[in-house]
């Protein structure tokens, strides 16, 4: 392997950041040569995204030096480090969905004779940087209307007609399907055999050891170590991201109870006016966790917002408790004993202006006890409020601080102790997890067991593998607005869900 | 110790926003030649000194109108929905107040009370035709509300100049209404009325339902964040039919305040050319849509108008000073955007 | 009543007269609407405008001074708007609020202190925009009236409409512009100036807004009276809705509600209360805004 031996494209050297006085880098170093690609792994909240921020002129570093082709760089903006030669494939698309694909890639840079834009010289362009990467799309296509692959490639392609050889790339893999995360291995072999270095974050240890020469893993902000892939094993790099040996949570066996809630032939509309579930059919039982996989938009979010009454079903019927609320108002859901995590936490899950005690207190306001007489007892609502607060461990200096000031994993917390405070018998809960840190993960995921062992029926929606294979009973795969697929968790292996996330099997 | 902290936490950012004004307001004297010291000092004494405290009782007077219209904007903004409707809504509460004043037999009392329920009905309904267009057909409230105003205040002129006219007098105004049903005054001789401790009670009453109770915990929720009221079971629909009901009534209850109270007839124009709408409107956005925060908004802005007749008298600056003065602070006001609409931050901004 | 006969000469010839100052402050509420500025400074805007207009034309001596003191006046509060808006990142909604008011306040304070009246202030020394006649166009049956004999402005909303048409769709600035309005994020990130497009689109819409107001104050008549913008800046918002930000569908809303108010203006000739045919194109613009169908404003 000659990648160790090149020149490198960019070296860290003792990169300090701090936001407030959380240090989310500690005088890091990393060195990556061109030709690499260079994995970059940690747990959430390890600085992986903030250390790629610094380098991608997003965030000034607070101590440190950025060399790029060995000559020293300040950036004060994205714009600086597209210069330099840096492109950045981010998490969230940064695209115009009603633009086309060769809108998109020139977007900024564009061909153009006397202020005209050239739009053809632009398909043009587009068209050949696209067939010399083996990236394929059509330059005239509406990017709104693509599938999440291929948008990903809008956005490697416009890396690429901005001469980037140093291409970093955030959590890419986490929005495809098996089959467009190898074709994306390939198009990254390929142009790092071309000459480019090739950051890829990522905390799926299987890919990194599959497609990076070298990783570097983060904790807590620094640099725990730098491994040949090809001479260490994924037990390794976790052991490193994690400081101990990973133990496998002991899973309670649960005792399944009658059916709680009933979907049945469930139709819903999606965003664009689309269909986004087809005849949905699903039960879950008093005591069950059932998981449901699959690629972001395959309409898992469609159907916890049906059920949650956030989004009116086209047909079917959603039965909690054997009643019928498919056209229910959220009120009479709630009543029926409907707990809701929602995946927009700071959209729908909370009010973060307001206080944690009145962001607790949501739902619950019509509770005599808490509002006699429709007039608010603000000691009562307080001291509830501190319970939640202790039970949950949750971060606040007082309970009638705004949730704004609390951090992400409090402020799941939060939300999870809110819905759990009531006397519910279904929990849907998308992405208890996402962008919360280790420590609110353990005390997150005892209590969704706390409540199925006590009879509660949960319906899981998670993209993290791991998470549904350690908390659910059973795993439905959606695709594709249907159910395709459904297995047992001892059955249950990422090999197996990821061909039917990809609608493969 | 919290509670205060809180309450000077909120009161920065107008603070902040007066003092920009303030200075503003100086640059622009200058430029056109005035002397900014003696313009102000003339509007303080003009707003709160005079012989007898006057000048005082007049803030006090003009400040009834102002608070009212901006408690009826605060009702609102509080919750989220944008009624830029005041000045329709109060036009037809003072509007209906009169004819109901007019039409019943006897006078009295009973129809002073039964002209006020006319009113904020009047009002009250005109709003609510807003909230049901953009709940039930998705027409913007922003924009329905302003654009309701036009036809509200020429359907009220219509009447006023044609069937209802007081054809004696040769105004566009209607009849004076019976000496029994005008609101009573406070004080032999003095032009405080009634109407001021209405108002001033109302709006103890609306904080303490916004601030205190259940209603009003989903009021200002909702005008948070939305969504997030909705997901934890609060019916918007419901709650914005309430709220703009509740906010046009406000308005209209002022229409009748001023018909019965100062009055004593429905004047064309009378509602509308002092602005009693819109400088409610500012007030609320000053405040942050507090009820509480209305009354010393309210009596500040009443304070720089009647300040202005002042200045006007006392130096060369004429007193429409004043209307600079007002949008210029809510211009800073705006620039702070946790002082926007509903008092703190919209969805997803945070 | 013989409706035919309502489409007379005065009926076609106020139509373009109507719509143009609608039309150009649309054209500026489309510019920053596309590029993710909600601008309901309008208003604001054009009454500015008007006053700049007249105070111009009293003493630049002429309509031409009137025109440029306009769209000077226009440009000025379109900065401040957009200083507040785009520099100091405030709320939109308030910002426009407060631009309407400061716009109202201030030209009815500078009509006391330059002119020394309430209310209105007409002089011989305010010269009015002067009248092209179409030869040819001049002599033909509704094409003539509906054509020729408008101020220079009415032509020139016309040619601003299609050199709209043409900047969004054909130009780089455009095509910026189109996309720092739907994700001004991932524009930053390719390095384009957001900040820069939205004070140009802020700027642009206080010209065309300035234009709108000089059409008023010396096209429609040749005078200045207290708001007397009237709310054709909020028809004009409502004008962007409607015509969804496309400036084809912008004129064609415009035409609408400036039909609208010429018909009234020609009812009113049939003895009809003015208050009762005044209110018809607010009725009309209202009445259009089911049709619009915004998304859906809340959660």
């Amino acid at each position: 392997m000659a990648a160790g031996l090149a020149a490198p494209a960019f070296e860290l050297e003792g990169i300090t950041k701090r936001f407030g006085a959380v240090i989310a880098n500690d005088a890091v170093d990393l060195r990556v040569a061109a030709g690499e690609i260079r994995g970059l792994v940690g747990e959430n909240g390890a600085g992986k995204t903030t250390l790629m921020g610094v380098l991608y002129g997003m965030h000034r570093p607070d101590g440190g030096t950025i060399r790029v082709a060995g000559r020293t760089r300040r950036f004060d903006s994205p714009l600086d480090a597209i210069r330099a030669g840096l492109g950045m494939v981010h998490q969230h698309f940064m695209l115009f969905d009603s633009l086309t694909v060769a809108e998109n890639v020139v977007f900024g840079s564009e061909p153009a004779r006397g202020g005209v834009f050239d739009l053809a010289a632009a398909r043009r362009r587009v068209a050949r940087l696209a067939e010399r990467y083996g990236l394929e799309v059509d330059p005239d296509s509406r990017v709104g209307r693509l599938p999440v692959g291929v948008r990903q490639r809008v956005e490697i392609l416009k890396a690429l007609y901005r001469r980037a050889e140093i291409l970093i790339l955030d959590e890419p893999t986490a929005v495809l399907t098996p089959g467009e995360q190898s074709a994306l291995f390939e198009v990254l072999r390929r142009l790092a055999a071309e000459g480019a270095a090739v950051v890829f974050i990522s905390h799926k240890l299987r890919e990194v050891l599959e497609l990076c020469h070298r990783a570097t893993v983060l904790r807590g902000g620094r640099v725990t170590g730098t491994v040949e892939t090809a001479r260490t094993t994924a037990d390794e790099l976790s052991r490193l991201m994690v400081g101990k040996k990973v133990v496998a949570p002991q899973v309670p066996v649960h005792e399944l109870g009658a059916t709680v809630l009933g979907v049945e032939s469930l139709e819903v509309r999606g965003r664009h006016g689309r269909s986004a579930l087809h005849g949905l059919d699903l039960t879950v039982r008093s005591g069950e966790i059932v998981g449901v996989a699959g690629v972001a938009g395959n309409g898992q979010s469609e159907l916890a917002e049906a059920v949650a009454g956030l989004r009116p079903p086209a047909a079917g019927r959603v039965l909690i408790g054997g009643a019928d609320l498919t056209h229910a108002p959220i009120a009479l859901r709630r009543r029926a004993g409907l707990a809701y995590v929602p995946e927009d936490r700071d959209g729908t899950g909370l009010a973060v202006a307001a206080s944690v005690a009145e962001n607790l207190l949501m739902g619950f306001e019509g509770e005599p006890r808490l509002a006699p007489r429709g007039v608010l007892d603000a000691e009562a609502i307080d001291a509830r409020a501190r319970g939640v607060v202790e039970r949950y461990a949750i971060q606040v200096s007082h309970v009638r601080d705004p949730a704004a000031t609390l951090s992400g994993g409090n402020r799941q917390k939060l939300v999870v102790g809110r819905e759990l405070l009531r006397d519910a018998r279904l929990l849907v809960v998308e992405q208890p997890t996402r962008g919360v840190d280790l420590s609110s993960i353990e005390v997150i995921h005892r209590a969704l067991g706390d409540f199925s062992a006590a009879g509660g029926a949960v319906l899981l929606i998670s993209s993290e593998l791991n998470e549904l294979m350690t908390l659910a009973d059973r795993i439905v795969v959606m695709y594709g607005g249907r159910l395709v697929g459904e297995l047992e968790r001892d059955n249950a292996s990422e090999e197996r869900l990821g061909l039917l996330m990809a609608g493969a099997a | 110790m919290r509670p205060w902290r809180t309450a000077l936490a909120g009161l920065e950012g107008p603070l902040v926003a007066v003092g920009g004004a303030v200075a503003a307001g100086a640059l622009f004297m200058v430029a056109t030649g005035h002397d900014p010291l003696a313009a102000y000092g003339a509007m303080i004494t003009g707003a709160l000194g005079g012989r007898g405290l006057g000048n005082l009782l007049a803030t006090l007077l003009r400040a009834a109108p102002i608070v009212g219209m901006g408690l009826a904007a605060a009702v609102a903004f509080r919750a989220g929905f944008f009624n830029l409707g005041g000045e329709g809504q109060l036009v037809l509460g003072g509007l209906a107040g009169a004819v109901v004043a007019l039409a019943l037999p006897g006078g009295g009392l009973l129809t002073a009370l039964l002209a006020t329920l006319a009113a904020l009905l009047a009002g009250g309904l005109w709003a609510l035709a807003a909230a049901f267009f953009e709940i039930r057909f998705r027409v913007p409230l922003l924009v329905s509300t302003l654009l309701m105003n036009y036809p509200a205040r020429l359907f009220a002129s219509y009447l006023v100049n044609h069937p209802l006219r007081d054809v004696g007098s040769g105004l566009p105004q209607t009849e004076r209404i019976a000496g029994g049903v005008e609101l009573a005054r406070l004080g032999a001789g003095g032009r405080l009325h009634l109407g001021v401790l209405v108002v001033a009670a109302t709006v103890l009453a609306a904080a303490f339902v916004v601030r205190r109770t259940r209603v009003g915990y989903r009021m200002r929720m909702a005008g948070l964040n939305a969504r997030f009221a909705r997901a934890g079971g609060v019916d918007l629909d419901r709650l914005g039919y309430g709220v703009m009901f509740s906010s046009g009534a406000l308005a209209g209850l002022v229409g009748a305040v001023q018909v019965l109270g100062v009055h004593h007839r429905f004047i064309d124009g009378s509602l509308t050319d002092p602005l009693w709408a819109w400088t409610g409107l500012m007030v609320a956005l000053l405040c942050g849509s507090r009820p509480l925060g209305v009354l010393v908004a309210g009596l500040f802005f009443a304070a720089v108008q009647t300040g202005g007749f002042g200045m006007e008298r006392a130096t060369e600056v004429p007193r429409e000073l004043s209307r600079v003065l007002q949008a210029l602070i809510i211009l800073f006001v705006a620039a702070q955007a946790r002082f926007g609409f509903g008092g703190g931050e919209r969805e997803g901004t945070g | 009543m013989d409706l035919l006969g309502l489409f007379d000469a005065t009926l076609l010839g106020s139509l373009p007269r109507f719509a143009t100052p609608i039309l150009l402050a649309a054209l500026g509420g489309l510019l920053c609407e596309r590029a993710g500025v909600f601008n309901i400074g309008l208003e604001g805007l054009m009454l500015a405008g008007a006053f700049g207009a007249v105070v111009g034309s009293y003493f630049g001596g002429g309509a031409l001074a009137g025109v440029g003191v306009a769209v000077l006046a226009g440009l000025a509060l379109a900065a401040l708007l957009a200083l507040f808006a785009v520099t100091l990142r405030g709320n939109e909604i308030v910002i426009g609020i407060a631009i309407n008011l400061l716009a109202s306040g201030l030209t009815v304070y500078l009509l006391r202190s330059i002119f020394g009246v309430k209310g209105a202030f007409q002089d011989p020394a305010v010269v009015g925009l002067p009248i092209h006649r179409l030869p040819g166009v001049e002599a033909l049956p509704f094409l003539g009236p509906l054509l020729s004999g408008h101020s220079s402005i009415v032509y020139l909303a016309l040619a601003a409409t299609a050199a709209i048409q043409l900047l969004l769709f054909r130009h780089v600035i455009g095509l910026r512009l189109r996309g720092v309005g739907e994700h001004a994020e991932a524009a930053m990130t390719l390095g384009v100036g957001v900040d820069r497009l939205r004070y140009g689109a802020i700027l642009a819409s206080g010209a065309l807004c300035g234009l709108a107001g000089a059409q008023l104050s010396l096209g429609n008549v040749t005078l200045f009276v207290e708001n007397m913008s009237a709310g054709r800046g909020w028809i004009a918002v409502v004008a962007v809705m409607f015509g969804r930000a496309h400036p084809l569908g912008v004129l064609g809303a415009c035409l609408l509600f400036g039909f609208t108010e010429s018909l009234g203006f020609r009812l009113q000739g049939l003895m009809l209360p003015s208050q009762l045919t005044e209110s018809l194109p607010y009725m009309v613009t209202l009445a259009s805004l089911f049709v619009f169908r915004a998304r859906a404003s809340r959660g």
